[in-house]
């Protein structure tokens, strides 16, 4: 019976085995580096953010074709935004005095600063189109179908959600184009029978887009609407680990 | 001798099919890995290219004509202009965003799943409902803007008339000269005291009478609404009857698809085609628009 011989190691083996089998790197990863399949599944299992994955899934899950990765990149878009976000926040004081002065003091006297605006800009636009698309790639999928119904329901919070970050975010610049755009669009929820100009006023904190509009729009913005949509989308998250991963053929 | 054997249950809940399944790491991470590189460097890319707007500093007293709501607003905004406030700003998205949540609860059907356009017709059905959407949606903003009765006039010299004015829009119905409403249509009481949620605002005053205004309220409620909802009606049924529409889903596929082509209509309509005072304008008249360089106004 022939018996396999354990050969040399190499230098690259060496090198290898003190790069990922020491102390320090053990005591952070606990695994090796994932280049065996037992390692592999390790590192998803063990890791709380790739813990977000399956160990394994189904093969037709990983063609772009069928998602396009467009719930991810919605999500990678909501992280995008939180950065360029927060470094905003440096220099941003949501007051009618200076908000204006302080956009363009961000575009003109910050290091990279009209590249931040601009980012979160457009990853703002961006986030708002791939949650629209996103929801038609699961509805064209019939993805939505029996256990998925609930996080259907989860996903049309969600795209709300998405709408209304993107919303009050709008007003903060402070100019012209913020302040008619949140006009207008405050007015069309004033129109609602009844409730319609309660829920203006409530929203504005009085009749016109002001200061208070302003603070009440930044801290939904920064604070309030961020955190729901972080936990409605723990729940969407979840869910899809709970509702057996992506939806398939039966 | 031992035999070793491997006790493996005869009959699974649900088998899950080992060989079709892959590694997460290496191969999905690799994928989200990748797309978030490529939409990072497409995103740096846009920025270096185009600046976020930036107007003059927010003025009440100077009104930006046109006054534009976020894009991603603009198809209600553009719905605004052809029927009654609460009806487009508020009964419409809610309704739709029901819709969409009961969505599931109405095709319970967990055949066809995981697929793309899994169902016999749904390719189909998917293109013809959204350009029916699309298509239908441009030709009712035209008819309601007065540009087909325009057009009627300008290249076979047809024109109605004062009795075919409702060609041009559809608010000439309210007017007595074309139908001939009873005088008291337009103010039956309804409300004899005051009810102050419905009485807020700058020169609110004591309401001691709310009144309805009948033609107003079938020209501008009735008229969008049956178009709506009777359309998307017709639509389904239509394709039922020819066969296209089999099951629940196959007519979600019809409503959805329609109402994608609605909505991408309403969108491009009002982003590109409004000008000042709301009126439509072809896209390169249009002054200050989101985000192209130079056009912002300093
Ligand atoms: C902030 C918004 C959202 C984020 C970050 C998000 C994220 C994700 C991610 C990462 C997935 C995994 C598969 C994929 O990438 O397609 C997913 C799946 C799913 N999403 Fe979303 N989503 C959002 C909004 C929505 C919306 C608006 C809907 C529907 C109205 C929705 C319904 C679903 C459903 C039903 C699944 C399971 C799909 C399947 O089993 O194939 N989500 N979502």
């Amino acid at each position: 019976m022939a018996v396999e011989q354990p050969s040399q190691p190499t230098i690259g083996d060496l090198i290898y085995d003190k790069l990922f089998h020491n102390y320090v790197w053990r005591s952070i990863f606990r695994t090796g580096y994932p280049n065996t399949p037992r390692n592999q599944m390790l590192v998803v299992a063990t890791n709380v953010f790739l813990h977000l994955h399956p160990t394994r899934i189904h093969r037709t899950h990983v063609k772009i074709t069928h998602t396009y990765c467009l719930g991810g990149l919605t999500f990678f878009m909501f992280l995008g935004l939180t950065v360029t976000g927060i470094l905003l926040m440096f220099y941003y004081v949501p007051s009618v005095d200076r908000a204006y002065l302080d956009i363009q003091n961000i575009q003109t006297n910050v290091q990279f600063g009209q590249l931040m605006r601009n980012m979160h800009r457009w990853m703002a636009h961006a986030m708002v189109i791939l949650v629209f698309l996103h929801m038609l790639r699961v509805f064209y999928t019939g993805a939505y179908k029996p256990p998925r119904e609930f996080n259907w329901v989860v996903g049309v919070v969600l795209l709300v959600l998405t709408f209304l970050l993107s919303f009050t975010g709008y007003l903060l610049p402070w100019d012209q184009l913020a302040f008619w755009a949140i006009t207008v669009g405050t007015n069309i929820a004033g129109s609602a029978p009844v409730l319609g100009p309660k829920t203006r006023f409530w929203l504005l904190g009085g009749f016109e887009v002001g200061p208070d509009a302003l603070i009440r729009f930044y801290t939904l913005h920064v604070i309030g609407l961020p955190l729901l949509a972080a936990i409605f989308m723990a729940v969407h998250f979840w869910r899809i680990r709970r509702d057996g991963g992506l939806a398939r053929p039966l | 001798m031992a035999t070793v054997v491997v006790a493996r249950p005869a009959l699974r809940p649900t088998p899950r099919a080992r060989d079709e399944e892959v590694l997460v790491w290496p191969d999905l991470v690799f994928v989200e890995f990748i797309s978030a590189l490529l939409f990072t460097a497409l995103l740096f890319l846009l920025s270096y290219l185009m600046n976020a707007p930036l107007l003059d500093e927010a003025n009440a007293n100077v009104t930006n004509d046109p006054a534009k709501a976020p894009w991603y607003l603009l198809n209600l905004q553009e719905l605004l202009l052809h029927m009654n406030a609460a009806l487009a700003g508020i009964v419409v998205p809610t309704a739709w965003l029901i819709i969409l949540m009961v969505f599931p609860y109405f095709d319970r059907e967990t055949e066809g799943q995981g697929r793309w356009f899994a169902e016999v017709n749904s390719v189909k059905n998917t293109v013809v409902s959204l350009m029916v959407g699309f298509w239908g949606t441009l030709a009712l903003i035209l008819w309601n803007s007065g540009k087909v009765a325009l057009w009627l006039k300008d290249w076979f010299g047809f024109s109605g008339g004062d009795t075919l004015a409702f060609l041009e829009r559809s608010a000439a119905l309210k007017d007595p000269s074309i139908v001939p409403w009873p005088s008291w249509a337009d103010s039956i009481p309804y409300l004899w005291f005051n009810l102050k949620i419905l009485d807020e605002g700058p020169g609110a005053g004591v309401t001691t009478f709310q009144k309805i205004d009948l033609p107003t309220l079938l020209v501008d409620i009735g008229i969008p609404a049956g178009f709506m909802v009777g359309f998307s009606c017709l639509l389904i049924f239509g394709f039922w009857r020819i066969g296209w529409v089999l099951t629940r889903r196959d007519a979600l596929i019809t409503l959805m698809s329609g109402f994608v082509g609605a909505f991408l209509m309403l969108t491009i309509i009002g982003t590109a085609f409004r000008g000042p005072g709301q009126d439509l304008i072809w896209p390169w008249d249009l002054r200050t628009l989101e985000g192209i360089p130079g056009q912002e106004s300093h």
